[in-house]
C-alpha cells in the first residue's frame, strides 16, 4: 500500500508538471494579453509596452515560465498582471466561497440520492420511482442558469420570500443565518443538477447488482430484505458512484460558472470565465493547477476507496482490478 | 451507507467554467404595473446621512488614476478624488466649490503657458495639504514614458511644469495644444508625499490604488474597504475641503454581468444601475420604485473601413471610391437600428463631434438618410456591375467583406446582423464576425488589420480627434486602425489644435465635419444611450441632476444628492 501510494505520487507530479507547462503555452498562445486594453482616444500604444515591458511580459516565454515556477516552489501564486494583487488574495476566498455553495448542495443532494435511488430500485415503477425519473429529466434538460432565473424571478421578486443574489446582505457580511438564507435557492438549483444523475447512477447500479446470483443467495438462505440490500448488495453497487464521485471531485472547486453568474455568487467559476476574457495568466494559471491536483486527488480517492469498499481490490498487487 | 460516510465526495456540475458567454438573459419580462411617472427624484429637502448603493458589473482594476482605464475604476475615482478643474453641466473646465483651484485657469494670450491657483485649504485624507508639489509630481508621473500611463499623449506638449508657491503651478507647453485644458486638467491628483520615492517602473506596482489603507484621497469620500468580486466601500471624509455631502457611506456592489446587476436594482439591493440593458427598459419602467433616465451618453458607434489593401484577397480594396462608401451610408436604415435595437435610447450620429457642444458642427454634416435607390445608383456610378450571384463585382472581384465586432455585445451583434441583410439588398457581401474583445484588439484593431470594424468611441470633452483620424497615427503606434489619409484634413486637425481660440477651432471642426462626412471613413452610426436606473430613495436638486452626455454624467454632483426613505 505505501509502496503504491509513492508511485502514485511520483506520477502525480509529473502530471502536473505537464499540465502546468502546456496550460501555461497554451494561455500565453491565445490572441491578447492582460494588458491589453482598448484604449481611450488619444490613448499610447507605447504606454502599454511600457507596461508590459515593467510587468515581465516582454520576457521570451521560457522565461517567463521557469520565473513563475520559481515563485509557485516558493509558494507564491504570483500578481495579477493588471494591478499587482496577489494571486491567493483573489483565489482563496473564492475557493472558500465555491466550496460552500458546492458543498451544501453536494451533500445535500447525495443525502437524497443514495436512499432515494436504492428505494426506487426495489420498487421499480411505482410512483416514487416515476417521480425521480420525471425530476432527472428535468435536471438534466433544464439549464441550471435559467432555472435560477425563474426562482429569482418568483420566489424572490415577486413572493420577496428569499435573497435575490450574493452571498450576504451588504449590513450583514459574515453572518451565518445571513449566509443560510442566501444559500436556499442557488442550493436548490444545484441539488436538481446533481440529483439527476446521482438518482440515475445509484438506481442503476443497485438494479443491476440486485439481480446476480450472490443476492439471490442471499435471499435464499433466508437474510432480512434490509439485510440483503445494505450489506450484500450495496457495497457492490457503490462501486460505480464512487468513481463517478472521484472523476467529478475537481468540480467541487471549479464551480459552477453559470449558477454563480445568475445568483452573483462571488466564486471560482466566475473567477475563472472573468480572469480568461482578461487574460489574467498568473489567476488562470493557480486555477489550472488546483483543479489539476484535484483531478489527480480524486482518482487516488477513488482507487483507495474500492479497497475499502471492495475486498477483492488489493492496490498495488497485480491482477488487482482497480490498481 | 457503510464506507460512504468517511470521505466527503465531489459531484459533477453541468455547466462547465470556460463556456460561459455573456447575455444569458434578456432581461425580465415586464410586469403589469403602471409605470410611475411622478418624477419622485426632484423632490424634498436634503437630508444627511444615510448609505447610497451604486453597481458596476464588473470589479475596479485600480483607483490610481495613473493607470485607470475601465469604467468602474473612474466611477469609483470619482468619490475619492477632486479635480484639479470640474466640468459645469455643458462640459466646460471650470473652477468651482469642489475643483482644487479656486480661480479660472490662466492662459497666456500665446497659448503656451498655463498658470493654476490651488485652494488654501484642500487637504489629502490623512490631514496633509494638497499643494503645488502634487500637481507637479502627477504631470511629471504621467508624461513619463517609462510609467506606462496611457494618458501620456495629452501630456506630452508639456515642456515644463514647475511649482511657483506651494498653491501655484506655472505649465510651459512645446507648442500650442489646445486640447491640453479640458483633456488633461479635467483630473485628479496624486499624492506626492505618499508616492515620490516610488521609482517611475514600480508605480503601477505599488498598492496605491488597491490597497483601501494606502489610498490617500482628497475626494468627498474616502476609500474603506475593498472585497473583491463583491463590494468597495467609501465613507465621507471629514478632511474634504468642499461642501460636506449629503450621503455619508457609498457602497460600490459588484455584479458578474449587466444582467444580474439589474436585478440588483429591479429587487431594491442597488440605488443606482448606469448599465440598464435595453432590453430590459419596459421591466425597469414598470417598477413604480425606479426613476428610469434614458439619455444618449457620451459615445458613438460606427463602421470603419479599412484602406490598406493589403487586408483584402488580390489586394482588392473594395471601399476605395468615395461614391461607394456614400452609398453604404445610404443603404444603411441607422434611425430604424436606433429604434429598433437601442429602443429609442441612443441618437442619429453625423460626424465626429459631440452633439449639443460647441464643437457640433450641425448641418456642415451630411446626414444619410435611409435611401437604398441612391446608393444602388451611387454604387453602379462607381463601376460595380451586377454578378452572376446577385452579388455586386468590379474588374472581376466580388464586393464582399468581413465586418468585425467584439462577440460579447449584443448590441453590435443586432447591427451586425441588420447591416448584413440591408447590405445584401444593395448587392453587397458583408459577412459579420464576432471576436474576443482582447484577440479583436490585439490581432486587429492595433495592427490595422481588418477588412471592416463595427465599434466605437468614447468621446472626449475636448472635440479634437485627430489621434483617430491623421495618417499620423497609423498603427501599430496610433489609433487610426483603418490607414485613413486625407492631407486636407490632417492638415485642418493641426489647424484646430493649434489656436485656444474657440471660435477659430469651431469654424475648423466645422469644415473638418463637412469634409469628413463626403469623405467618410467611418460611416457615424449613433450615438449610443446609456439608461440608468435609480431607485427613488435617491434625490437631487434641479442643478445637480445627472446628465448622461457628460463622462461619468451619471455620478453628476453626486456630492449634493441625498438619500430619503423612499
Amino acid at each position: 500500500m505505501t509502496e503504491y501510494l509513492i508511485r502514485r505520487a511520483v506520477q502525480s507530479v509529473l502530471v502536473l508538471f505537464l499540465v502546468s507547462v502546456i496550460s501555461f503555452a497554451l494561455m500565453h498562445a491565445a490572441p491578447g494579453g492582460p494588458l491589453m486594453v482598448m484604449l481611450p482616444k488619444g490613448g499610447s500604444q507605447q504606454a502599454i509596452l511600457a507596461q508590459e515591458k515593467n510587468a515581465g511580459l516582454l520576457d521570451p516565454m521560457p522565461i517567463q515560465y521557469l520565473h513563475w515556477l520559481g515563485q509557485l516552489l516558493h509558494g507564491n501564486l504570483g500578481y495579477t498582471y493588471k494591478n499587482h494583487v496577489p494571486v491567493g488574495q483573489i483565489l482563496w476566498p473564492t475557493v472558500g466561497n465555491t466550496l460552500i455553495l458546492m458543498g451544501v448542495a453536494w451533500v445535500l443532494s447525495l443525502l437524497i440520492a443514495i436512499p432515494w435511488g436504492i428505494y426506487n430500485s426495489t420498487r421499480t415503477y411505482g410512483i416514487s420511482d416515476n417521480i425521480s425519473t420525471v425530476l432527472a429529466y428535468l435536471g438534466f434538460a433544464m439549464p441550471a442558469f435559467w432555472f435560477g432565473i425563474l426562482l429569482q424571478e418568483f420566489l424572490s421578486l415577486d413572493l420577496n420570500w428569499f435573497p435575490l443574489s450574493d452571498m450576504y446582505s451588504m449590513n450583514k457580511q459574515g453572518n451565518i443565518g445571513d449566509l443560510i438564507w442566501h444559500l436556499i435557492l442557488p442550493v436548490c438549483v444545484l441539488v436538481l443538477v446533481f440529483l439527476a444523475s446521482y438518482l440515475k447512477y445509484s438506481r442503476a447500479s443497485m438494479l443491476e447488482v440486485l439481480h446476480m446470483d450472490y443476492v439471490r443467495t442471499a435471499r435464499a438462505k433466508g437474510a432480512p430484505e434490509k439485510h440483503v440490500i445494505y450489506r450484500h448488495a450495496l457495497r457492490n453497487a457503490l462501486i460505480p458512484i464512487i468513481t463517478v464521485l472521484g472523476l467529478d471531485l475537481p468540480n467541487l472547486v471549479s464551480g459552477a460558472a453559470l449558477t454563480e453568474n445568475v445568483f452573483n455568487w462571488p466564486g471560482m467559476g466566475r473567477l475563472f470565465v472573468e480572469m480568461a476574457f482578461a487574460r489574467e495568466y498568473a489567476v488562470l494559471m493557480a486555477i489550472t493547477m488546483l483543479g489539476a491536483v484535484f483531478v489527480v486527488i480524486g482518482n487516488l480517492l477513488a482507487d483507495i476507496l474500492y479497497a475499502i469498499v471492495d475486498p477483492r481490490v488489493q492496490l498495488g498487487k497485480k491482477g488487482g482490478t482497480a490498481a | 451507507m457503510k464506507g460512504t460516510h468517511k470521505v466527503i465526495y465531489p459531484i459533477a456540475v453541468m455547466t462547465l467554467a470556460g463556456t460561459l458567454l455573456v447575455g444569458y438573459g434578456n432581461g425580465r419580462p415586464a410586469h403589469n404595473a403602471a409605470a410611475n411617472e411622478t418624477n419622485s427624484a426632484l423632490a424634498g429637502q436634503p437630508v444627511d446621512g444615510g448609505t447610497f448603493t451604486f453597481s458596476v458589473s464588473s470589479d475596479i482594476v485600480t483607483l490610481n488614476p495613473l493607470f485607470t482605464n475601465d469604467v468602474p475604476s473612474g466611477d469609483c475615482e470619482q468619490f475619492i478624488y477632486s479635480p484639479i478643474y470640474s466640468i459645469d453641466r455643458k462640459g466646460n473646465l471650470v473652477n468651482d466649490a469642489y475643483s482644487l483651484a479656486d480661480q479660472p485657469l490662466n492662459v497666456s494670450d500665446d497659448g503656451l503657458r498655463y498658470t493654476i491657483h490651488l485652494r488654501k485649504n484642500a487637504k489629502w485624507s490623512d490631514g496633509q495639504p494638497v499643494t503645488a508639489d502634487d500637481v507637479v509630481f502627477t504631470i511629471n508621473a504621467l508624461k513619463n514614458p517609462d510609467v506606462g500611463s496611457p494618458g501620456i499623449t495629452n501630456y506630452d506638449p508639456v515642456k515644463e511644469v514647475k511649482k511657483l508657491d506651494d498653491n501655484t503651478v506655472e505649465i510651459d507647453m512645446k507648442h500650442v495644444y489646445a486640447p491640453f485644458a479640458l483633456n488633461a486638467l479635467w483630473a485628479p491628483v496624486l499624492p506626492a508625499h505618499i508616492l515620490k520615492d516610488v521609482p517611475a517602473k514600480q508605480l503601477q506596482k505599488n498598492a496605491y490604488g488597491t490597497d483601501p489603507s494606502k489610498t490617500v484621497s482628497d475626494g468627498p469620500w474616502k476609500w474603506t474597504e475593498w472585497k473583491q468580486k463583491q463590494y468597495l466601500k467609501f465613507e465621507a471624509d471629514p478632511n474634504y475641503f468642499g461642501p460636506k455631502p449629503h450621503i455619508q457611506d457609498i457602497v460600490c456592489k459588484v455584479y458578474a454581468d449587466q444582467n444580474t446587476e439589474l436585478q440588483g436594482l429591479l429587487k431594491g439591493d442597488v440605488d443606482e444601475d448606469d448599465e440598464v440593458p435595453v432590453t430590459a427598459l419596459d421591466a425597469v419602467k414598470a417598477k413604480h420604485k425606479i426613476h428610469l433616465l434614458t439619455g444618449a451618453g457620451p459615445s458613438y458607434e460606427y463602421i470603419g473601413f479599412n484602406f490598406n489593401a493589403s487586408n483584402f484577397p488580390n489586394n482588392f480594396d473594395p471601399f476605395t471610391g468615395d461614391k461607394t462608401r456614400q452609398a453604404i451610408a445610404y443603404a444603411l436604415n441607422r434611425q430604424a437600428m436606433v429604434d429598433k435595437i437601442l429602443k429609442g435610447t441612443g441618437k442619429l450620429q453625423n460626424g465626429p463631434f459631440l452633439p449639443g457642444s460647441w464643437s457640433d458642427p450641425g448641418d456642415a454634416a451630411t446626414n444619410y438618410n435611409y435611401d437604398p435607390n441612391k446608393a444602388k445608383a451611387l454604387l453602379q456610378d462607381d463601376g460595380w456591375k451586377s454578378g452572376p450571384d446577385g452579388i455586386l463585382q468590379k474588374d472581376g472581384h466580388r464586393f464582399s467583406f468581413e465586418l468585425i465586432y467584439n462577440a460579447n455585445n449584443s448590441r453590435r451583434q443586432q447591427v451586425a446582423a441588420v447591416v448584413q441583410q440591408e447590405l445584401k439588398n444593395v448587392g453587397i457581401e458583408c459577412k459579420p464576425k464576432g471576436i474576443d474583445f482582447s484577440a479583436e484588439i490585439d490581432q486587429n484593431l492595433n495592427h490595422g488589420k481588418f477588412q471592416a470594424v463595427l465599434i466605437g468611441w468614447q468621446w472626449n470633452l475636448d472635440p479634437d480627434s485627430e489621434s483617430i483620424f491623421s495618417s499620423k497615427y497609423f498603427p501599430p503606434n496610433g489609433q487610426n486602425a483603418g490607414w485613413y489619409q486625407n492631407s486636407e484634413i490632417d492638415k485642418l486637425w493641426v489647424e484646430g489644435d493649434s489656436t485656444i481660440d474657440q471660435a477659430k477651432r469651431k469654424e475648423v471642426y466645422k469644415e473638418i465635419a463637412q469634409k469628413i462626412t463626403q469623405d467618410l471613413p467611418y460611416v457615424f452610426m449613433y450615438q449610443v444611450g446609456d439608461p440608468t436606473g435609480f431607485s427613488s430613495k435617491v434625490h437631487w436638486a434641479p442643478d445637480d441632476a445627472p446628465n448622461l452626455a457628460l463622462p461619468y454624467g451619471y455620478l453628476f454632483h453626486i456630492q449634493n444628492w441625498w438619500v430619503g426613505t423612499h
